[in-house]
């Protein structure tokens, strides 16, 4: 080689060096395979002045050959020389309609093809031709692997974004279930969010009591459920509370090359969903329960109201005798009752009454106790006779743990004669002549037996300046700090030291002596008591 | 709740309006881009997508839409979605798409966005 031979390729080279830095420049700018593939036909058809450029690609070596850029139909006779082996293959032939055949092994088991025709100055293939087609075929490798790079790093970026996706949607529709108000509205976003990004085709949730589905939604609307349980590719996870069921299921994953299976991330998304669900029907089922709480709290309350109603706020005045009275429920509806009513005939009607048990269903008894009594003293009142009539009435109206004891008196104010009947309530204090006398005579509790049994009454006269004591158990048993009694012997003491002139002092003092007793210990029972002096 | 997939196509001046109904899944989102090759393939060069009455997405009905962007880009062409349920404009958001197409409130903002 001379030196002008050697200075031309020189040249060449240095051409062919900027033909190679324009060219991959031009190839790793191709945004899809086409692209690439017509690119580097223009590159060959510059460089080697050919115009009859024809490129293949195929996936792998078992697929088909497609066609990227096809200038010479004929071309694909020469398929059958395209060789897929892992190694560069070119073919030089000379006085043919095609005059190069290659085959380019990629990196992820693809190929690129060429079919070349003859150069349009009819001129042969130098060997500079050569070695040029070999920089260019690993220019195209280059640049093949640079656009696979640019796929992958686009994948990457569409993965983290949908990630970022999933886990912004799984807050989202945490927030907006906890903002419906309609379990249904709560079913479908979860349901359509959960297929949406675990790109499920389809999804059913299902409602399961026992072992029947009593409702079912599908996602889409108006979808076929039944697909989703034909499906063999499908995911499913349930919660459970108060005994029902739901069961989420999604089915047919998609992806741009079909139906895949579901992976682990999937099922975690579900059952992440299922478990906000599951806190959805929680609070709305607390929800419920607290204004079943208050709506319960407010008919106490009117209760409450109607049985501070029954009890007398003023005791009626009876001439030649002081009264005063006082009922301190524990709870907003007690059990204890007491009344002062004056009959027909000009006599009083005075009563205690305490009924087994406090709450809703004793002041229940309390108002039909309190409505009987009611009813009894328009006409003539036989004291025996309306007890019996009592016990009949509050038998059949309580459960067998329920019962009414009471004290029952009628005063003759002129007199000063008592009747008086005990039915199985504790004794009522008497004070006559400085002695305490205990007046059980009667009966069992209202309420208790219905055998028959005839209520006895007795009489006693209250001469001036004696008292009597109505009380329940709720004073004698109110306990102190250790569970000690106020018991009875304290209250027949108290009865007999304490001869206020006013029987409002009386109750004052003996509310302060229970007090002084309990402490800050709880009320435990209702506390009712009734006391009446004939004025000297 | 959504429902299947549908969609109904009109042209305004140089644009084709897609309008969808339901799911963009791996069916709703092939439908959009055979519908938008059809056009395209006619020299339309500007689409609007209005999304009023599809309100659930996957990330395969992603993939269309940007199979959609990245056509357009190379030709200088205009995406414009409209009517977005906000979950799918903050996905939409999230996915990049605003990148490279634009999002109207309604029709009227979408055609004067062209």
């Amino acid at each position: 080689m001379n030196v002008i031979e050697y200075n031309n390729i020189i040249d060449k080279l240095s051409v062919q060096v900027k033909s190679f830095q324009e060219g991959f420049s031009i190839l790793s700018g191709s945004n899809t395979l086409k692209e690439l593939g017509t690119n580097f036909c223009h590159i060959l058809r510059g460089n080697f002045f050919i115009s009859d450029v024809n490129i293949f690609f195929k996936n792998n070596e078992l697929a088909e050959w497609e066609s990227i850029i096809i200038y010479n139909e004929k071309c694909r006779e020469c398929l059958p020389h395209l060789k897929t082996s892992t190694n560069v293959n070119i073919e030089y032939f000379i006085d043919k309609e095609f005059i190069i055949i290659a085959t380019l092994p990629l990196t992820d088991g693809s190929f690129w093809g060429l079919i070349i025709g003859n150069k349009i100055d009819k001129t042969e293939i130098t060997e500079l031709d050569k070695i040029t087609l070999q920089m260019f075929l690993q220019l195209l490798d280059n640049a093949y692997q640079s656009f696979n790079n640019q796929i992958k790093e686009k994948q990457l970026n569409f993965s983290l974004n949908h990630r970022v996706v999933q886990l912004n949607s799984l807050i989202d529709t945490g927030i907006e279930i906890s903002k419906l108000q309609k379990t249904s509205s709560l079913f479908e976003l979860s349901l359509e969010r959960a297929a949406a990004l675990t790109n499920a085709s389809r999804g059913v949730l299902q409602i399961i009591s026992g072992d029947n589905v009593t409702s079912g939604i599908g996602f889409p609307e108006n979808s076929d459920i039944k697909k989703v349980f034909d499906s063999d590719k499908r995911i499913d996870t349930f919660v459970e509370f108060n005994g029902v069921k739901y069961l989420f299921t999604l089915s047919e994953k998609e992806s741009r090359n079909g139906i895949v299976d579901f992976d682990q991330t999937d099922e975690i998304l579900l059952r992440a969903f299922a478990r906000q669900v599951l806190a959805a029907i929680e609070n709305e089922h607390l929800h419920n329960e607290a204004i079943d709480k208050e709506r319960m709290h407010q008919e106490i309350e009117m209760a409450a109201e109607i049985q501070r109603r029954i009890i007398p706020q003023k005791l009626p005045e009876i001439d030649g005798y002081d009264l005063a009275g006082i009922n301190i429920p524990s709870l907003e509806i007690g059990g204890d009752y007491y009344d002062v009513t004056k009959l027909k005939d000009g006599r009083y009607l005075i009563i205690i009454a305490d009924v087994a048990g406090k709450g809703v269903a004793s002041g229940l008894l309390v108002s039909t106790l309190n409505a009987s009594l009611n009813a009894y003293v328009e006409n003539d009142f036989i004291l025996t006779e309306v007890a019996d009539r009592l016990n009949k009435i509050i038998y059949k109206a309580s459960t067998p743990e329920k019962y009414i004891t009471g004290f029952i008196t009628i005063l003759d104010p002129a007199t000063g004669t008592i009747e008086y009947l005990n039915a199985g309530h504790n004794p009522i204090f008497y004070s006559s002549n400085g002695k305490l006398i205990k007046l059980d005579k009667g009966g069992f509790a209202f309420g208790m037996l219905d055998f028959g049994l005839p209520f006895e009454s007795a009489f006693i006269k209250i001469e001036p300046g004696e008292k009597i004591l109505f009380y329940t158990d709720g004073i004698t048993e109110a306990m102190n700090e250790n569970n000690e009694e106020y018991s009875d012997e304290r209250l027949e003491s108290f009865f007999l030291n304490n001869k206020p002139a006013k029987a409002e002092i009386f109750i004052e003092n003996l509310m302060t002596d229970i007090k002084k007793h309990t402490a800050d210990t709880p009320q435990s029972d209702d506390i009712t008591a009734l006391y009446f002096i004939r004025k000297q | 709740m959504s429902s299947e997939f549908n969609l109904v196509t009109e042209t305004k001046d140089n644009c084709v309006v897609i309008n969808t109904t339901g799911y963009i899944n791996n069916v709703g989102g092939q439908k959009i881009v055979d519908e938008f090759y059809k056009y395209n393939g006619n020299g339309i060069n500007n689409v609007i997508l209005n999304l009023a009455h599809s309100n659930v997405v996957n990330s395969i009905g992603i993939s269309f839409l940007i199979e959609i962007i990245e056509k357009l880009n190379q030709t200088n062409g205009k995406l414009i979605f409209s009517n977005l349920d906000p979950s799918i404009e903050k996905t939409f958001t999230i996915m990049g798409l605003f990148q490279f197409a634009k999002k109207a409130d309604n029709m009227d903002e979408a055609l004067k966005l062209l």
